[in-house]
């Protein structure tokens, strides 16, 4: 991305807001970094990103200003600890929570992980690999069935990001998602920074993969920055969220939208985090890939 | 499964996970390595942001190794990481190498309370003008009861770790401190942010008697060095009252 759209977004946020949405905007993480400007200057952008465990306090910072944006903007709420992929029972008391907060932000999606964070009482902080064999598939389903039933409404399931393979697996994790969804009729959220982290540690083409992905399912696409860790041993691309969207990154997303249509997009951002308007101009640009690949066209995505 | 790859994050022994694994060992270790490593530093910077001010005393080195254990020890029990670290006073109070810094685990303590009060739901209190109209309407003031909000904690704190922590937070020099003093700490909350304010023991005892109910008559401390007025004005100030009501028989 070019440091002259950078300044044209700029340019753009200074313009009078003009009607944006989940579905017509791209959207970006939100930070408390960026509360007091958002505030401050309405910036146009889709929709922002909450993850649902830092919303769950009965006061201060972050329930405040997570409803006063939310009385401008549309809003998704992504879950990081809900541990669908875990071997145990869901936590009914933070499941309990989350869905209260789901109820009352009213966001254009609920998401959450292919993957576990819980076992036996407590959590870890990290979505870990799930081997993908029959039983992880009835459990899975069995949790996302839990969570759909408490919400009242199909949630999104998001691809991981892989570092390792399990020798026993029954299915490719394509399949495993596609039987996910049939099972269930969750929807999907196509992480594409996890494509291109997972293929490049697991030696396979991220083209391949999404080729076989389920696309039909998808309702919402993430993109993110990565980080390559090039050890001697074997190098390994880190699902980092601290960087701006690689450009290999940009050309997967474009190969994609051409294949799926239209899709509300994601800039997600967890570290480094840069002035609000660089993610906004980040936004802009997938923006600007969705309006080239609607009229049949292409944009150069260094 | 999920067993031994815990057995695995949490401790050196791969012995059950590795065979699950496709891969040559080497490999397997480097690839491992990474949620080894996005677990402890995730979980280490959520610790450094939850206690800066004990991260800030003992240096950031001293204190991602002494949280690494704690974390190995003890993860959290809660999806919601805002609230890890209930454990962490008494953890560091038993952590052998920080007894030399014989404060530390009240200075943790202290700043896991305040997160947590931020966190807590606001309350509605009383403005100056209200407070001030039922004063004025009130034959006796000293039968009044004071209801404060219950977003106000009062601590006895065996060490000057309120004027310590204010030092930090205003980042001002804490050398005039003597640490060994013990102070009385008043948490309360501004808007949507927890503050502490040092008080004197004669103010700790007037909202103490306060918070039980009592009469602003019976409230008021029996010492000759206490200043009603000035009280009064702090709680106003701090905005602390949540309802003024006259004693009933």
């Amino acid at each position: 991305m070019t440091t002259s759209l950078l300044n044209e977004t700029q340019a753009k946020q200074e313009e009078q807001f003009s009607a944006s949405c989940f579905v017509s905007h791209s959207g970006v993480s939100l930070k408390p970094a960026y509360y007091q400007t958002i505030l401050e200057n309405r910036p146009t952008t889709g929709f922002f990103e909450i993850h649902a465990e830092n919303y769950l306090s009965q006061g201060g910072p972050a329930a405040y200003f997570l409803r006063q944006i939310r009385q401008h903007y549309d809003m998704t709420i992504h879950g990081v600890g809900l541990s669908i992929g875990g071997e145990n029972h869901l936590d009914i008391e933070h499941l309990n929570k989350v869905a209260q907060l789901v109820e009352e932000i009213q966001p254009a999606y609920f998401s959450e992980h292919l993957a576990w964070s819980t076992h036996d009482q407590h959590f870890y902080n990290d979505l870990l690999p799930i081997r993908y064999d029959k039983d992880s598939l009835d459990r899975v389903c069995q949790h996302i069935d839990q969570v759909q039933t408490q919400m009242k409404q199909p949630i999104l399931i998001e691809n991981p990001s892989a570092y390792l393979t399990f020798a026993d697996s029954d299915f490719s994790e394509t399949d495993f998602l596609r039987e996910m969804v049939k099972r269930t009729g969750c929807g999907l959220l196509l992480d594409i920074n996890n494509v291109e982290v997972s293929c490049f540690n697991q030696g396979k083409k991220a083209i391949d993969y999404l080729e076989n992905f389920p696309l039909e399912a998808v309702k919402q696409i993430h993109l993110a920055g990565h980080t390559l860790d090039d050890n001697p041993v074997v190098a390994l691309k880190i699902d980092s969220h601290d960087e701006a969207v690689s450009q290999d990154v940009w050309s997967l997303y474009q190969y994609t939208l051409q294949r799926l249509g239209d899709c509300p997009t994601l800039i997600e951002r967890d570290g480094n985090l840069p002035e609000l308007v660089e993610l906004l101009a980040e936004a802009e640009f997938a923006d600007r890939i969705r309006h080239a690949v609607k009229q049949g066209g292409l944009v150069n995505a260094s | 499964m999920h067993r031994d790859f815990i057995q695995a994050l949490l401790s050196q022994d791969k012995s059950l996970l590795y065979p699950l694994l496709k891969g040559e060992a080497t490999e397997k270790a480097v690839r491992f390595q990474v949620y080894q490593n996005n677990m402890v530093v995730s979980l280490q910077d959520a610790l450094a942001d939850i206690f800066p001010i004990t991260q800030r005393l003992v240096g950031e080195t001293f204190f991602r190794a002494m949280a690494r254990e704690f974390l190995l020890q003890q993860p959290p029990t809660s999806p919601i990481i805002s609230e890890y670290g209930a454990h962490f006073s008494d953890f560091i109070r038993h952590f052998e190498p920080a007894q030399s810094v014989g404060f530390l685990p009240d200075v943790a303590s202290l700043e896991y309370q305040l997160l947590q009060l931020t966190h807590a739901a606001e309350v509605n209190t009383l403005d100056h003008q209200s407070i001030a109209t039922t004063f004025d309407k009130t034959p006796d003031p000293s039968q009044l009861l004071i209801e404060l909000t219950p977003n106000c904690q009062l601590l006895h704190a065996p060490f000057a770790i309120g004027s310590l922590m204010l030092a930090n937070q205003q980042n001002v020099s804490s050398d005039h401190i003597d640490i060994n003093e013990s102070e009385y700490i008043l948490l309360h909350k501004h808007f949507l942010y927890a503050k502490l304010s040092v008080i004197s023991f004669d103010q700790a005892c007037f909202i103490k008697a306060l918070q039980q109910g009592t009469t602003l008559a019976n409230a008021v401390p029996e010492s000759d060095d206490f200043d009603l007025g000035g009280s009064l004005a702090k709680l106003i100030e701090w905005k602390l009252i949540r309802n003024i009501a006259l004693m009933t028989d």
